[in-house]
């Protein structure tokens, strides 16, 4: 049988998505009731002279949401207000969120600077004070020692918690549940307890005194959710045709997780360490229990060290301006870190995904 | 130690044999009662509708099967007279004396390609073998030498789907496996592909006993020597209706199920 | 007969190799039960000496005979601080997942979603510097405006006229570290909702409204009470940010926002471990972290687990 007049073949149909539809029409109207409540409060709060921030949002809220809601109900009928107010209210506490992280961000960012220079990334803290000047003095050792003790963290932490992430993708095992649980309880340990742990195991009973180890420690029950989580995510997305096709061949499990599975979630397992070391590099509470601080660079992680977090928290606690200053460099040099970290991991997972399309 | 032995011992293609095999998965009662005999050095096609169960038979062969989350099992498979499923036999034996090639192609994407032919004398921890040489010939066994010789330490998934798929073949067969499973292993592929895999396959068999399942009848009459049809009626487990010489499962079938299939008249 | 299938692990190599990751695996388990277990081991003699009034009393003070360690004030304050920080984060949250998965285009979307990463992952310490240096000083103007227009009703009112160190502020600041916590559990559930559902909504002359708050919010509910909690027990334990913004006192408040004191129970045992005496404080210090350790991991325990019943897509 032949087909005389054969179907056209089908377009590929644009996904409906009512919440994205525009209406060009409308754009004059949504404009205005943006712009008119925002001139008028401007108006208003240059006029009577309201404080700032405060007078513009008092007399801006409203105006805006008004103005939504009658240009709401002006173009789609009763219905349009309450979609007005949806679209209002979701923007403002959005907008809420947006201001107080870029204000966060900002702070660190532009007080930081002002503190940030060679001296004061590479000299220690030793005969500084909280008045000193900002000429002397800097967080080199609480780098090194930041460095350290995350570092050795790490070392422990990212074999336990890979070793986890393949129980939990290799195994098939009935307590895979419970400790996916309680993992995820695990990620929501208080620091602080994380800390007062590690003093009562290790400080308390007299095994050591304050020492940059015992802060590794502290730092591990912290780290271990987070590597295990990004880990078994990794594993997770190697194909079953690999380890399959490894076992077909006589592979033994381990030889195949070692020369199959590992290789191919190499990237994931290595994003999962450095979101590790950002969760942790932060830190303060756990260190403050554990390490103590230290004013000159060492390297001894059997003695009280200095870290970048606790230098942080030592000169929040003076009101000086030169302390509060030295505390703003400090925290800049954490945020680059954690930013830097972060951006590696997005860097390394992104370029597997270009790789991928690439071959195919 | 003994039973690894008793697998190794005879070199060749070797007779194997299921004796009443059942499979579930969970509850559910997916295959009742297969015994079939493969014959050495002859290609053995599994074909029938989906869903029939002969791609899990399959897997049964070499205990794959077992690797399937809730996989159930009972009967025999008899290598050279030896219970491949016996208490004292380590999967990993049988896997290496019977090799299985997937549907989809899946080389290890970290390797090259000489690499992905060595994989499986890696992974299973052999020693002492000419690498080259190896690498070579099983090539040369799977047709696909003359196409990548020149760029044998390129990543495997350079290669397109055909090549992967005989890259696959060549990487069972560096293993000198006695018997070889395939699971559909032209599905992927394109005609021209899949022709040249067929040639293959009947090269093969003059050295080892094959067994493929196909949903292609043509390829199944173009390759094997004999044929099982596989059925699973209204909920029952799938069951073997008709095995024999390929020339008389198709063209004088003695079950009328069995010549309603070969000449599509469902499935 | 059923045979046994032996998809066990046959040579020694790979027996040990699964042996490793099950004891790997156990070893989190340990590592709770150390905790809990030091913990407890250290604090006995302070909760044997306080007895049920260490949670309930208000009293720190180690010069009585014998010395009086309560901590009654410090969880509520705990509770209140956090029940402020999700009062205030959840419609942020909530907003920011809508904005993200509904109405934002391709490129604000991924930007957004990097923001609110970047927000998570902001440590404590900096966000303490920021809402003891910047926060709380704007903070607290806001606050003297609700007490001058709002102080007739009993939570806004204020007796000292000093509105730092308020819950009000700490709750602002445990808010600004959990909103990060309940969006991506929000978002995830947004995102993974059937859009057909949606559209079906809307094909029936729902408004984006209605299918918001009839529709989507009931589907999602879930997940964002599971959200809540996970973001629950963080506030619970968050030490070092509060610590800064916080006036620690032990006379209890129950719930003047405005008022220049409060608890934390994780922000007193840090600002008591300094000059803690070895002897009596301190047991009492790691009985309260044993307390904040047993109900940070309930919360977080049925957090997990609303989470996963939420999100049945992420099953294995």
């Amino acid at each position: 049988m032949t087909l005389l007049n054969p179907s056209p073949t089908p377009q590929p149909r644009p996904a409906i998505e009512p919440w994205k539809t525009k209406n060009p029409i409308n754009t004059r109207l949504v404009v205005a009731a943006s712009v008119i409540p925002a001139v008028i409060a401007v108006a208003l709060t240059a006029i009577f002279q309201l404080a700032g921030p405060i007078g513009l949002i008092l007399v801006f809220m409203p105006l805006q949401i008004i103005a939504a809601g009658a240009a709401g109900v002006r173009i789609y009928g009763r219905k349009g207000f309450a979609d007005a107010m949806l679209i209002i209210f979701t923007i403002f506490f959005s907008s809420l969120v947006a201001v107080l992280l870029l204000s966060v961000l900002w702070s660190v960012i532009s007080q930081g600077f002002k503190t940030i220079s060679p001296q004061f990334l590479f000299q220690n803290n030793k005969y500084i004070s909280a008045t000193t000047d900002l000429a002397y003095g800097g967080v080199g050792h609480a780098i090194i020692g930041t460095l350290l003790v995350v570092g050795l963290t790490t070392l422990v932490t990212v074999p336990l918690g890979v070793a986890i992430a393949v129980y939990l993708t290799e195994t098939r095992d009935r307590g895979r549940n419970v400790v996916r649980t309680l993992l995820q309880a695990l990620s929501g340990l208080p620091s602080v307890v994380a800390g007062l742990f590690v003093y009562s195991a290790l400080i308390v009973t007299g095994i050591t005194g304050y020492a940059g180890w015992a802060g590794s420690l502290a730092l591990m029950p912290l780290m271990l959710p987070t590597v295990a989580r990004v880990a078994e995510e990794a594993l997770r997305l190697v194909p079953m045709e690999l380890r399959t096709g490894a076992l077909a061949l006589g592979a033994p499990a381990y030889r195949a997780f070692f020369m199959v599975t590992l290789p191919a979630a190499k990237t994931g397992l290595v994003t999962a360490c450095l979101l590790g070391v950002a969760r942790v590099i932060g830190e303060t509470a756990p260190l403050l229990l554990t390490i103590n601080s230290r004013n000159e660079t060492s390297i001894d992680l059997t003695s009280p060290m200095a870290s970048l977090p606790t230098y942080v928290y030592q000169y929040i606690s003076n009101s000086y301006d030169t302390s509060i200053q030295r505390a703003w460099g400090a925290a800049l040099v954490i945020l680059m870190l954690v930013a830097i970290l972060f951006a590696t991991a997005r860097l390394i997972s992104s370029g597997k995904k270009i790789n991928l399309r690439k071959r195919k | 130690m003994s039973a690894e032995m008793a697998l190794q011992e005879q070199v060749g293609a070797s007779s194997l044999r299921s004796e009443d095999v059942n499979v579930w998965f969970g509850e559910r009662h997916v295959l009742g009662g297969v015994s079939l005999d493969f014959q050495p050095n002859q290609v053995t096609a599994l074909i029938g509708p989906s869903g029939c169960g002969k791609s899990t038979y399959l897997r049964t062969l070499n205990r794959m099967h077992e690797l399937i989350p809730g996989a159930g099992f009972a009967g025999k498979v008899l290598l050279d007279g030896k219970d491949i499923y016996g208490s004292d036999i380590d999967p990993v034996d049988v896997r290496l004396a019977i090799g299985m090639v997937f549907q989809k192609p899946n080389p290890f994407p970290t390797m090259t390609i000489a690499e992905n032919v060595l994989a499986g004398l890696k992974l299973s921890g052999r020693r002492g073998y000419d690498a080259n040489e190896l690498v070579e010939t099983s090539l040369r066994r799977a047709s696909i030498w003359n196409e990548v010789k020149d760029r044998l330490k390129d990543p495997a998934i350079s290669l397109s789907g055909g090549q992967q798929q005989r890259l696959c073949i060549a990487r069972s067969l560096a293993m000198s496996p006695e018997v070889i499973l395939m699971d559909e292993p032209c599905s992927a592929l394109d005609p021209g592909s899949t022709r040249r895999i067929e040639e293959t396959i009947v090269e093969l068999s003059d050295s080892m006993t094959i067994v493929i399942v196909t949903h292609n009848m043509q390829q199944a009459q173009r390759v094997a020597h004999n044929t099982a049809f596989f059925l699973a009626e209204d909920g029952n487990p799938g069951q073997v209706v008709e095995y024999g010489r390929t020339e008389d499962v198709f063209n004088t079938p003695s079950d009328s199920r069995t010549n309603d299939y070969v000449n599509g008249h469902f499935g | 007969m059923r045979r046994k299938l032996m998809a066990k692990p046959f040579s020694w190599q790979d027996k040990a190799f699964f042996y490793t990751v099950r004891a790997a695996a156990g070893s989190s388990l340990v590592l709770v039960a150390l905790i809990f277990a030091f913990l407890l081991a250290r604090s006995l003699p302070a909760l044997q000496q306080q007895g049920l009034g260490f949670v309930t009393g208000s009293v720190w003070d180690n010069s009585t005979t014998p010395p009086l360690f309560q901590i009654g004030s410090m969880l509520w304050g705990s509770i209140l601080i956090a029940f402020l920080g999700i009062i205030l984060a959840v419609p942020m949250s909530v907003a920011v997942s809508y904005f993200i998965v509904f109405l934002a285009g391709k490129r604000v979307k991924a930007i957004a979603t990097t923001l609110i990463d970047l927000l998570a992952a902001l440590p404590s310490i900096v966000i303490g510097l920021w809402g003891i240096a910047v926060f709380a000083p704007a903070g607290a103007e806001w606050s003297q405006l609700i007490n001058k227009y709002l102080g007739w009703l009993p939570f806004f009112s204020s007796t000292t006229n000093n509105f730092l160190g308020t819950p009000f502020i700490a709750g602002w600041i445990v808010a600004v570290m959990i909103v990060p916590i309940i969006s991506s559990v929000t978002r995830e559930i947004f995102s993974q909702m059937d859009r057909e559902l949606i559209n079906a909504a809307l094909a029936l002359g729902g408004s984006k409204a209605s299918t918001f708050l009839k529709v989507i919010l009931p589907t999602a509910s879930g997940g964002i009470v599971g959200g809540v909690l996970l973001g629950l027990g963080r506030a619970l334990g968050e030490t070092v940010a509060i610590f800064f913004v916080l006036n620690l006192s032990f006379d209890i408040n129950w719930a003047g926002v405005l008022e220049s004191r409060g608890g934390s129970i994780a922000s007193m045992i840090l600002s008591k471990f300094g000059e803690a005496d070895p002897k009596t404080e301190i047991p009492a210090l790691l009985a309260a972290g044993l307390v904040l350790f047993i109900v940070t991991l309930l919360v977080n325990s049925l957090a997990a687990v609303i989470v996963d019943r939420a999100q049945p897509w992420r099953k294995i």
